[in-house]
């Protein structure tokens, strides 16, 4: 009887082990022309893009999706048997870290060196920005005056008493911006100001952005801080209440006459693991071509970093603004530091 | 010591081999990230337990009594009604009260702040009517204990509710004898009776809500969970969120120790009586007001826990419809369901081998590597998928080292090792709930086959298995639920052509299009509702 179940048993086990092999082995020898991306982003346009570009060159891009943290520690476990050829990320500090961890290449070329300016992709070409979201101010149009608004500095201003709405400091998006302010003002102006932010916390920050706009149409306070392409999202929704949410704030990009209001990119790198070098830098430059940059400023309602692409009607309506010239990689550099001050100061 | 030698040579044999082998090999995530302790707290240490420890350890406090009272009162009240009485449409409300757990309970929060949130459906509709409304604040902590509480109940109103409907009707007949209220029947007797099963049910919730991730991130509730993503993101510290899921791990083990010092506290016994005259024959009719009062309580998790959301989510699916519904949604769900399926049956299987393993290997103390083999379900799921990556890196180095051989591909993108993990993580489902029924059966029936002339093999098919059918289903089931929920594992460990249903909805929820999160949620609750159905029908069939 035993005879018979270790029988059947290893029938089985032998059944799944070749069929294991033969989904698995030959697939990566037949396809030798596919890219492997590691994405933090989940968009359907992205989807689209990868699409097209398979249509364009034939190259397959096999996505793994997943937050970018669990990306690099896969990376770095991986070591150079990772099959990551590129990481995508939605901010410039996790890129910085993959740098610096040593889980990226260094990987230029000419398209690339001309189209994306210096500010948004690393100095050694490590990594580089695809597109731009800003960190800016909505506020309620019937209760503040955008006169009555200037810079991120000014939020700690009595006056914004228990009016600011943010999320919480679990948020990269915080910490770029807090790491942006420690780079600008220095360390312990940085503290001042976010104990002043915590002072003014219209209420314990949780939920996500467009939470935090349809607090402002419920009265809960009068500012938010948020991503534009929250806002392009909220105005587009199916959800009538968040298309009210979106139409009763106004945008106010801050710090217009100093630095500039702090942006951040979504950006991509190189794996070092990566053994299609070229096919990767392919893939780059095709993302930053013109069209599939329109698709994200449409779709997506991010500004494109290629000058030549348009960005969307809504965008635009926005109006131009100056964007804080800040080396990205700063940002990167400074994360946790930020990380560490919201804690002192008691930050969600 | 010469006695024990002389012991371990009498009652060494292969099963003793066999089951430290198996239990070490499922074991190795856990052995991986006990080693990595060794090598102190990172650099962040001090920072943390300066400024969050404190929080972590009093809130997860706070949720842990406040999950456990209110799925105690509302898991026994609703076992208590459907185990007593009869009235119509029962079986409908027998299986309603079963589906809050189709829903993972990240989308319940999500929906909660869909309808009662700032400009909520519900807000909307009683404003439409004229209706200036309070509204009440569901992202805070209280809010996090309301959602858990509802779509967690269920673990503990299932097992309830088995032990309710076993109690023979000698028990109720000689209590009212003795002149016992009803009342007093159910606080001193009923009650007491079941602990085991209530205080097992309530272990699950406990677990279920130390690893909720995605709900308590929402609401802004610092977690234990919560503060071991940060440390291990934002503050770049991997070894200290690796101290921290320690810690919980220690603050699970004294929740145990209490379970195991009440249980042996109360260990009655009601092995003795006899099966054939069970309660389920004279139930009691309810009419009049006690039949409104005993459905609202019954209607009332039913409502919060599956009602409401799924109304949200209907309300967001059909937003969504027209973008949302493809081929690969559907396609989405019967990946979703194979991967659960094979899981849940490797499991099943698993968790049977490690229980009779143990029972047939003499040398008792050996059998402490089943135990460690069934800790996944207390380690946070990112902290195992760090172990298990780590020990598949260790794997790949020495096969690049020792042989020049590449198996990267093979193991870091390979379905392999997703299901692995599942396994380890979730054995322990199937391992309780099947080892709560073997001790049930007894060693008389397979003792009396071994005598018979029976192998051990033999009489486990002949014997154990068809008694343990139900429980088997059961645990198949509820594996099956859990593998289909799972979130962090899936994320980190799958490879990337696969993905399931609990993962695309998390996509979206994560990148704040929650409405576009309705359908594959709802799909998700479509097949795990069609599970629950077949094991509340095959459940019944069982017992006639």
């Amino acid at each position: 009887m035993i005879r018979t179940y270790t029988l059947l048993f290893a029938v089985l086990f032998a059944i799944s082990c070749t069929n294991n092999k033969e989904g698995g082995i030959p697939e990566q020898i037949k396809e030798k022309e596919s890219l492997t991306l590691y994405t933090h982003r989940h968009y359907d346009s992205d989807k689209l893009i990868f699409k097209k570009f398979e249509e364009k060159t034939g190259i397959k891009i096999n996505v793994v999706k997943a937050s970018a943290d669990e990306l690099i520690q896969k990376m770095e476990t991986e070591g150079n048997q990772s099959p990551a050829d590129l990481l995508l990320t939605v901010d410039a500090g996790r890129l910085v870290r993959a740098k610096n961890k040593d889980l990226l290449q260094s990987s230029s070329s000419d398209i690339l060196n001309t189209t994306i300016p210096t500010h948004l992709k690393d100095s050694s070409n490590y990594w580089f920005g695809l597109t731009k979201r800003a960190r800016v101010i909505v506020y309620n149009k019937n209760t503040v005056k955008p006169s009555d608004l200037t810079d991120y500095e000014d939020l700690v201003n009595d006056r914004w008493n228990n009016k600011i709405l943010i999320r919480s400091s679990n948020n990269i998006y915080n910490q770029s911006l807090m790491a942006s302010i420690i780079a600008n003002n220095g360390e312990d102006s940085a503290r001042k100001w976010a104990k002043g932010i915590v002072n003014n916390f219209a209420r314990t920050p949780k939920g996500n952005d467009r939470d935090q706009v349809k607090a402002i149409l419920a009265n809960e306070g009068d500012l938010a801080i948020i991503n534009t392409y929250y806002l392009g999202k909220l105005i587009n929704s199916k959800d009538s209440n968040e298309v009210a949410a979106g139409n009763a704030v106004g945008i106010f990009f801050p710090n217009q006459e100093n630095r500039g209001t702090h942006i951040n990119v979504s950006g991509i790198g190189v794996a070092k693991s990566s053994k299609n070098k070229e096919n990767a830098i392919k893939f780059i430059e095709f993302l930053i071509s013109k069209d599939i940059q329109e698709i994200f400023a449409k779709a997506n309602y991010e500004y494109p970093v290629n000058k030549d692409a348009q960005s969307s009607e809504l965008l635009k309506s926005w109006g131009e603004f100056k964007e804080d010239n800040l080396s990205l990689t700063r940002l990167g550099e400074l994360n946790k530091k930020a990380v560490i001050l919201f804690d002192e100061v008691k930050w969600p | 010591m010469f006695l024990k030698i002389k012991h371990f040579k009498r009652d060494f044999n292969k099963w003793t081999v066999l089951i430290v082998a198996v239990s070490l090999f499922l074991a190795i995530p856990f052995f991986s990230i006990l080693i990595s302790l060794f090598r102190g707290n990172g650099e962040m240490w001090e920072h943390i337990t300066t400024y969050f420890l404190f929080d972590y350890i009093k809130n997860s406090i706070i949720l842990i009594f406040g999950t456990g009272l209110l799925t105690f009162t509302i898991g026994t009240s609703s076992a208590w009604i459907i185990s007593r009485y009869t009235f119509r449409y029962k079986k409908i409300i027998e299986w309603l009260l079963f589906m809050p757990l189709a829903i993972p309970s990240y989308i319940v929060a999500y929906t909660y702040v869909g309808l009662i949130g700032n400009g909520g459906t519900f807000i909307e509709i009683l404003r439409d009517f004229g209706f200036s409304v309070i509204r009440v604040e569901m992202m805070n902590i209280y809010g996090l204990i309301w959602v858990l509480s509802f779509s967690l109940y269920p673990y503990v109103y299932a097992g309830t509710r088995t032990i309710f409907q076993s109690y023979p009707s000698q028990l109720k007949h000689t209590a009212s004898l003795l002149g016992v209220s009803n009342k007093k029947y159910f606080f001193s007797v009923a009650l007491p009776l079941a602990s085991p099963a209530i205080i097992g049910g309530l272990f699950l919730v406990f677990m279920e809500v130390l690893n909720d991730y995605g709900a308590a991130k929402y609401y802004g509730v610092s977690t234990f969970t919560t503060g071991i993503f940060r440390t291990w993101t934002a503050l770049e510290d991997l070894q200290s969120s690796i101290y921290l899921s320690a810690i919980l791990v220690i603050l699970v083990f004294i929740l145990v120790l209490i379970v195991k010092w009440l249980r042996g506290r109360r260990s009655y016994n009601l092995t003795q009586t006899n099966t054939n005259q069970k309660s389920t024959d004279n139930r009691v009719k309810i009419s009049g007001l006690k039949k409104i009062l005993y459905l609202g309580i019954l209607l009332i998790p039913i409502l919060f826990g599956f009602i409401l959301p799924l109304i949200q989510l209907v309300i967001w699916g059909i937003q969504t419809f027209d973008s949302m519904f493809n081929n690969d949604l559907i396609i989405l769900g019967l990946e979703s369901l194979s991967l659960g399926l094979s899981t849940a049956l490797l499991v099943v299987f698993l968790a049977c081998l490690l229980i009779y393993l143990s029972k047939w290997n003499y040398l008792k103390r050996f059998n402490i590597f089943s135990k460690i083999a069934t800790l996944g379900y207390v380690i946070p799921g990112a902290i195992i998928g760090v172990g298990i990556i780590r020990t598949s890196k260790s794997l790949t180095d020495l096969f690049s080292f020792q042989f020049d051989f590449e198996i990267g591909h093979l193991v870091y993108n390979s379905i392999l090792v997703l299901i692995y993990a599942y396994l380890f993580r979730f054995i322990a489902v199937a391992y309780n709930s099947i080892e709560g029924n073997t001790l049930k059966i007894g060693n008389n029936l397979s003792e009396s086959s071994y005598l018979l002339g029976y192998g051990k093999i033999k009489t486990f098919f002949k014997i154990d298995f068809p008694l343990l059918r139900s429980a088997l289903l059961s645990s198949f089931i509820l594996v099956l639920i859990d593998v289909m929920k799972e979130l962090p594992l899936t994320l980190i460990l799958k490879p990337y052509n696969l993905s399931t249903l609990a993962v695309r909805a998390y996509e979206y929820a994560e990148d704040e299009r929650v409405a576009e999160a309705a359908l594959p949620a709802l799909l998700l609750i479509f097949l795990i509702g069609t599970m629950i159905t077949l094991l509340n029908y095959k459940l019944r069939e069982n017992k006639q």
